[in-house]
């Protein structure tokens, strides 16, 4: 089996390891969300109630049981691949996730990749180019970059495209056709890659500098190889390792809180939103399920990403 | 080179190809007439049974009915039938009410409905509707409503806890069915404000089959019988569209209180005398930032109505005293500016005896005359230009102008740090002896504003500045825990009305209400007790009133709280919009009176 399907057993192995590891964040979550999350009974109870309704609240949330029968009990629901219903709107936990997690990464993708490979161009020209004037000048566009807050990249665009040159929506969000959702993700692509673009030529900046001083791109250049043909053959795989990283640990990040700020501004329906409303009321079932769906992203994303990168570069295997 | 490009061409006409063809679709599908209106917040739930707060408050009647509701344009606020066909015939004793419903009442059309179309409403949904808040299942938030008023709500016990109490095994003695479209409701003493209730969004009409069907998910999936039937639901917006079932006949504008000179310049006289609702999609989105909302209201595809943030007052007002809006603003869009329907106040933990009440009488009147030196000290007035665009109404007490038993002879304790100072001083207090106080805020800037001007006032008032400080917890609810709990001494409240009538706001202080009730402050004074309770069962005349005031001046005089403001709300909107707006005690009963001048808007 292993020597038949090395890539799979690999990942199965990962998968299988992965376990304790979700069992660990379940604990942790539900420990903190318990002891250290807004008390939600004070979001039902109302206006105006009695001891006794609050007793009745806190008998029908659980909150009367000892904390290791809830942790159980929600174990038991997981294992059924059931994450409850939010204690605030009533609507199912996967049902929210399964409306919210594919709007979320429908906007920032786009972002994400778009400014990913401008970064990454940007990152290698000014390696290319290093303490020379367009080294300086990429260097400080980045640098000014990550001193504006998003806040401020968000009210500027919907103010520029959508106030004063109306051509796009200030908000809201649909995937009805291709151009619809072109309509929507527009202006919040443009500031995804706008506030992330400094962070990451900085990154790849530095990926660049350390790629280019290794002993294999000196000798092909030194064989006089042509400069595409080292980027293709020798910068590239090398570089991959890190370049995969940094996307596939994005992704889960997004899910957590990375789009929260635009998905507010703009009116998009996506998990940030779903995710801090249920933090501000202690929505404890939305927090839990939001925390294990990221969690379980980010294995799959990190099983994801090594077996790719052994793949591109057979000898990280034979490490 | 050459191929690389041809198919980067290619690609790029395909992809300008894609994008035309979605710009061909997109005006098919529109609606003919869309209103988009903004709220500041989202609600969680549209459960009628969970619609505590301001935004629920503005959907619910929109998707549901209710019994009774508020007049379109009439102000003072006025009772006006909804569901039922007409105002009650009341038994003398004013013990039983006899609501006859509208006969034309059908709920929308769903899939929970046999043949998927929506039944007529009957007298045992409205039972029903009223019961389950009694019915633990529901967690309803509104029970209090009725809590002590109809005969034998107390009595529900659900025992298969977690599903809805099911409609024909209940018998309510106090909700009798006489027919399908008559219900009799028995009280257990009078209660004139029971119309009043049956106005709110919580006593909205729900069908069982749709509770049944959908579960704990009702309240993101609901199905009434209002105007308007929900299609979307979310964080950020919730899409109505017209209700084909909803049929009240023609709007008789002479009757929703149409004044001519105060909203004929809105446009509102061209629905006189058509049937209702006039706009086919409703859609409101839910926007928390002043900015975005900003933003929306003022890009061509947007919201068409904003609330205006106190930050942008300036861009669209001229005036102060008396208000009055820039040219600009007048001339782009309709404006109005009007009294919320509730204010905000600071409240005082009398629960804690080094402020509030006192076994030993000396000590309790010494305690009372601090908490009126602490009420003499703060400046309203910089509260209002500081917090409320400078256009805010400082009132003594908890009755507000807007209401009918308002006292104008009791009018506000001028702002006087020193005559303040010299009032703890005079009943004895000390700079040592004064007593530490906690404020207890919610975490966010403009909370930590109120606290530093709060403590800038008693400072100027002579309070040590060290014996006040700040407790911030992280969410409103959070905050709510801690009075409640008796961890903080002076909070800032907002109090918004459900219904017109002051006993909603004296109920802050009666005994029974003390916390987790609606009594933070847990006021105990048995005379004020009897007095509310008797008042509770007064027809609504000049002997009510009159209680209404003495139970405010008693407020007032024991210094049981310090305020009180009520803040202006202004109103911005488009001018192919026919409406007048209103979020408070209207709230969602305006929404199936706007109309969308269509030749306007192009």
């Amino acid at each position: 089996m292993k020597a038949r399907h090395p890539f799979l057993g690999l990942v199965a192995r990962r998968l299988l390891g992965a376990l304790p590891l979700i069992l660990g964040v379940t604990f942790l979550t539900f420990l903190l969300v318990t002891y250290f999350a807004p008390d939600p009974i004070w979001e039902l109870a109302g206006r105006n109630p009695t001891a006794a309704e609050l007793t009745e609240l806190q008998s029908q949330i659980e909150q009367s049981q000892s904390w290791p029968a809830r942790y159980f009990n929600y174990l038991m629901a997981l294992s059924r691949f059931d994450l409850g219903h939010s204690l605030i709107s009533g609507e199912s936990v996967s049902g929210m996730l399964g409306r919210s997690v594919p709007v979320t990464l429908a906007l920032m993708l786009p972002g994400l990749f778009i400014g990913g490979l401008i970064a990454l161009c940007a990152g290698y020209l000014a390696a290319r180019t290093e303490g020379q004037a367009l080294d300086r000048l990429i260097s400080s566009l980045s640098a000014l970059g990550m001193s504006v807050s998003l806040v401020i990249f968000v009210m500027l665009c919907q103010l520029v495209f959508s106030v004063w040159l109306g051509w796009f929506p200030a908000r809201g969000w649909s995937t009805e056709s291709l151009y619809d959702w072109l309509l929507h993700v527009s202006v919040p692509t443009l500031i995804v890659v706008l506030a992330n673009l400094g962070y990451n030529v900085r990154f790849f900046r530095s990926m660049w500098l350390e790629a280019i001083t290794q002993p294999a791109v000196r000798s092909a250049r030194a064989f006089g190889l042509p400069e595409w043909r080292i980027l293709t053959y020798r910068l590239l795989p090398w570089a991959c390792g890190p370049i995969l990283t940094r996307l596939c640990f994005s992704v889960p990040m997004l899910l957590l809180s990375g789009s929260l700020v635009i998905e507010s501004y703009f009116g998009i329906p996506g998990v940030g939103r779903v995710f801090y409303n249920a933090i501000l009321s202690g929505d404890q079932p939305v927090i839990l399920g939001v925390v294990i769906v990221a969690s379980v992203v980010l294995i799959l994303a990190l099983t994801l990403v090594e077996s790719l990168a052994q793949w591109v570069d057979p000898r990280q295997q034979r490490q | 080179m050459r191929p690389r490009f041809e198919v980067m061409t290619g690609a790029l006409l395909l992809l300008a190809v894609l994008v035309g063809c979605g710009a061909e679709s997109q005006p098919l599908e529109s609606p003919k007439k869309v209103y988009r209106h903004v709220l500041d917040g989202a609600p969680a739930s549209l459960d009628p049974a969970q619609a505590n707060s301001t935004y629920a408050r503005l959907l619910v009647p929109a998707i549901f009915d209710t019994l009774y509701r508020y007049k379109y344009l009439a102000r003072p606020y006025e009772l006006t039938p909804g569901l039922a066909l007409d105002f009650p015939v009341v038994s003398g004793d004013g013990l039983t009410y006899e609501i006859e419903l509208d006969p034309r009442a059908r709920f929308s059309d769903s899939p929970v409905f046999e043949g998927g179309r929506g039944r007529a409403v009957t007298a045992r949904d409205v039972a029903w509707s009223i019961a389950r808040h009694f019915d633990p299942a529901t967690r309803s938030g509104a029970s209090w409503l009725w809590r002590d008023r109809i005969i034998g709500l107390e009595r529900i016990v659900n025992a298969e806890s977690g599903t809805p109490m099911p409609p024909d095994s209940f018998d309510i003695d106090g909700l009798e069915v006489v027919d399908a479209n008559t219900l009799r409701i028995h009280l257990r003493k009078p209660f004139p404000t029971l119309l009043h209730t049956l106005a709110t969004a919580q006593s909205a009409v729900v069908p069982y089959e749709a509770v049944l069907a959908f579960g704990p998910e009702f309240g993101v999936r609901p199905v009434g019988s209002g105007p308007f039937r929900l299609i979307e639901f979310d964080e950020t917006r919730a899409l109505l569209v017209k209700n084909e079932n909803f049929d009240r006949g023609v709007v008789d504008l002479a009757a929703e209180g149409f004044d001519p000179a105060q909203h004929a310049e809105f446009g509102v006289q061209a629905i006189d005398g058509k049937s209702y609702p006039f706009i086919d999609r409703l859609e409101v989105q839910f926007i928390a930032q002043a900015g975005a909302r900003w933003n929306s209201f003022r890009s061509r595809q947007g919201a068409d109505i904003v609330m205006l943030p106190p930050e942008l007052a300036g861009q669209v007002l001229s005036k102060l005293q008396p208000l009055t809006f820039n040219q600009e603003t007048v001339a782009d869009y309709h404006a109005l500016a009007t009294p919320e329907a509730g204010f905000v106040y600071y409240g005082i933990n009398l629960a804690n005896q080094a402020i509030g009440n006192h076994p030993e009488p000396e000590r309790q009147v010494k305690n009372r005359e601090l908490r009126c030196a602490l009420g003499q000290s703060l400046n309203w007035q910089a509260r209002a230009d500081q917090f409320y665009h400078g256009i805010g109404e400082h009132f003594p007490g908890v009755i507000p102008p807007m209401l009918p038993s308002w006292d104008p002879a009791l009018q506000p304790q001028s702002f006087d740090p020193e005559r303040a100072k010299a009032r703890w001083q005079a009943a004895g207090w000390t700079l040592d002896s004064l007593p530490h106080l906690i404020y207890g805020h919610q975490a966010g800037v403009q909370q930590g504003q109120h606290f530093e001007m709060l403590r800038a006032n008693l400072i100027a008032a002579g309070y040590p500045p060290e014996r006040i400080q700040q407790r911030v917890y992280p969410t409103f609810a959070d905050l709510l825990r801690g009075i409640n709990a008796g961890e903080v001494d002076v909070f800032l409240m907002g109090w918004t009305m459900a219904y017109p009538d002051a006993q909603y706001n004296l109920q802050l202080f009666y005994g029974p209400n003390a916390a987790p009730g609606v009594n933070s402050s847990r006021y105990q004074n048995a005379r004020f007790d009897r007095t509310f309770e008797h008042a509770l069962g007064l027809p609504d005349q000049a002997e009510r009133v009159a209680l209404y005031r003495a139970l405010n001046q008693q407020i007032v005089d024991d210094c049981v709280i310090m305020g009180s403001m009520v803040r202006t709300r202004i109103h911005l909107w488009k001018r192919h919009v026919r409406m007048v707006p209103d979020r408070e005690i209207v709230g969602g009963f305006f929404l199936p009176f706007v109309d969308v001048d269509l030749s306007a808007q192009q």
